[in-house]
C-alpha cells in the first residue's frame, strides 16, 4: 500500500469523467480546507465559501494533476492561493495571529460571535462533537487508543502497531470498529432526531 | 453492510489500503450513496476529535461543490495531461520513431542502388585507401565479379590462377619483405611461399588487368551483362 493511493485512485477516476469519484474527495477534505481558510478569513461562511471555490478550481484544473505530489498538497496550495486572492478582492485584512489561540474560550467566544447568523450549525456542531466525545469515552480502551492516535496524533497504522505493539491487521480492525461504534451513535441522532444526515456531508 | 467492506473502506480512508483494492473501492464509492454517507461520516468524526475550532461540522461546502458540479462537464479522459499512467509510452514511441527512420533508411538506399538490386555493392576498391596498397588477387576478385555479370555482393576472395599476381613482382617484393620482419612467422611464410610461386606469372597478369578500368567495377560489370 502506497501513501496517497486512496486518493489517486479516486483522483484517476474524475480524470476519467466519473464526477461521483471527486464527491468523496470533497467530503474527506471540506474540514480540512476550512480549518485552512480559516486562518485567512474570520467568517467560517466566508470560509466554506472559499474552500467551495478552491474545489471547482481543483476540479477544473485536474487534467494537469500529474500525481508528482500528494493530493492534498496540491489541493492545499490551489485553497491557499483562492484564500488569498478572496482577502486581497474582499479588502479583508488576514486574521489577528495575536489572539490567544491557546486560549479555548477567547476562541470559541470569536467563533461564536461570527457564526451568529447561523445558529443551528454551530448548535449541530455542538452536538455532533458531544456525541462523538461520548462515543469515543464509551469505547474500550484499546480501540480508543487506535482511533485518538490515528485522528488526533495523524500515526499510520504501522506506527500505531508499533506503540500498541500489536499487528498492523489488529490496528485496522480496532479503528475501523472504533469508528462504526460512534458512526452508530451518530447515525442514531441525525435519522432519528434531526434528520440532517445529508447535512453531515 | 458487509462488515469486510466497510473495514476496506476504514483503511481507504487512512490511505492504509492496498493500490487495486483502492481502484475496486473508488470505483464502488463513486456510485454507491449509501458508502458515500458512511465515508462523509468518517471525516466528520475525525474533524470532531481533532476538534477543528471555528469548523463547522455540518459544513456545506460538499453540498455546495455538488450542486455546482451539476452544471460542470465532466473531465474527458483526453483531457488528462501526463499522468503517470500516460507516461509509459514515452519510451516505446521514441524507439518506434527511430525504427522507422531506420527502416525508411534502409528503403532508401536500397532504391538508390545501380540496378535496383537489394544486394550492398561493395564499394570499388579503385576509391578506398587500402586497395591503392599493391595485394595480390584484388583485382582478379573484381573481374571474377565482373565475369558473372552480376553486382558483387561481397568482395570476392582471390581466384587462385596461375596469372592472379596483379602487382608488380618487384612492388609485390617490397611490400612482402618490408612487412616479413613484423609478421608472425607462420603469415611470414605464406606470404614468402605464395610471392615465390606467383612470381612467374606477374607480368602477364599485370598487362590483363592494365586493360581494364578499376576506378568503376560495378558500371564494368553491369556493361558486361548487357
Amino acid at each position: 500500500m502506497g501513501a496517497d493511493e486512496s486518493d489517486l485512485s479516486l483522483v484517476r477516476r474524475v480524470q476519467r469523467g466519473d464526477k461521483g469519484a471527486f464527491d468523496a474527495l470533497v467530503l474527506k477534505y471540506q474540514h480540512k480546507l476550512v480549518k485552512l481558510v480559516m486562518r485567512y478569513v474570520r467568517n467560517p461562511a466566508e470560509a466554506e465559501d472559499i474552500a467551495q471555490e478552491a474545489f471547482i478550481k481543483a476540479y477544473r484544473a485536474l487534467p494537469q494533476f500529474r500525481g508528482d505530489s500528494a493530493f492534498y498538497t496540491w489541493l492545499y496550495r490551489i485553497a491557499i492561493n483562492t484564500a488569498k486572492n478572496a482577502v486581497v478582492s474582499r479588502d479583508r485584512s488576514p486574521i489577528d495571529y495575536n489572539i490567544d489561540r491557546n486560549s479555548d474560550e477567547s476562541y470559541d467566544m470569536q467563533g461564536r460571535m461570527k457564526d451568529a447568523e447561523t445558529p443551528e450549525g454551530l448548535v449541530l456542531t455542538d452536538e455532533i462533537r458531544s456525541i462523538v466525545n461520548a462515543a469515543i469515552e464509551a469505547l474500550p480502551e484499546d480501540l480508543r487508543t487506535a482511533i485518538v492516535l490515528r485522528e488526533l496524533e495523524g500515526l499510520s497504522y504501522e506506527e500505531i502497531a508499533a506503540a500498541m505493539d500489536c499487528p498492523v491487521g489488529t490496528v485496522r480492525s480496532r479503528i475501523f470498529r472504533a469508528r462504526e461504534a460512534i458512526d452508530r451513535r451518530l447515525r442514531e441522532v441525525f435519522e432519528g432526531g434531526l434528520g440532517r444526515t445529508e447535512e453531515l456531508g | 453492510m458487509n462488515e469486510e467492506l466497510d473495514s476496506q473502506l476504514s483503511a481507504m480512508f487512512d490511505d492504509e489500503l492496498a493500490g487495486g483494492e483502492c481502484e475496486l473501492l473508488a470505483r464502488r464509492l463513486s456510485r454507491d450513496e449509501q458508502l458515500k454517507a458512511r465515508w462523509g461520516r468518517y471525516a466528520v468524526i475525525g474533524a470532531a476529535i481533532r476538534a477543528e475550532r471555528g469548523v463547522r461540522l455540518n459544513a456545506r461546502v460538499a453540498t455546495g461543490v455538488s450542486v455546482v458540479m451539476r452544471s460542470e462537464p465532466a473531465l474527458a479522459a483526453g483531457a488528462v495531461r501526463g499522468t503517470a499512467g500516460a507516461r509509459w509510452w514515452r519510451p516505446l514511441a521514441g524507439a518506434a520513431v527511430a525504427a522507422g527512420v531506420a527502416a525508411l533508411s534502409i528503403l532508401w538506399l536500397r532504391t538508390q542502388s545501380p540496378d535496383g538490386s537489394s544486394v550492398v555493392v561493395a564499394p570499388p576498391l579503385a576509391a578506398l585507401p587500402a586497395a591503392r596498397a599493391p595485394l595480390p588477387g584484388a583485382r582478379a576478385a573484381e573481374r571474377h565479379a565482373g565475369d558473372a555479370g552480376a553486382a558483387p555482393s561481397y568482395v570476392a576472395p582471390p581466384a587462385q590462377r596461375g596469372n592472379a599476381a596483379a602487382v608488380p613482382a618487384p612492388e609485390l617484393a617490397n611490400y612482402v619483405v618490408a612487412h616479413s620482419m613484423f609478421s608472425p612467422p607462420v603469415t611470414r611464410g605464406t606470404l614468402l611461399s605464395s610471392f615465390m610461386t606467383s612470381e612467374s606469372g606477374a607480368a602477364g597478369a599485370a598487362t590483363v588487368l592494365a586493360a581494364e578500368p578499376v576506378s568503376d567495377p560495378p558500371r564494368d560489370a553491369q556493361s558486361r551483362a548487357q
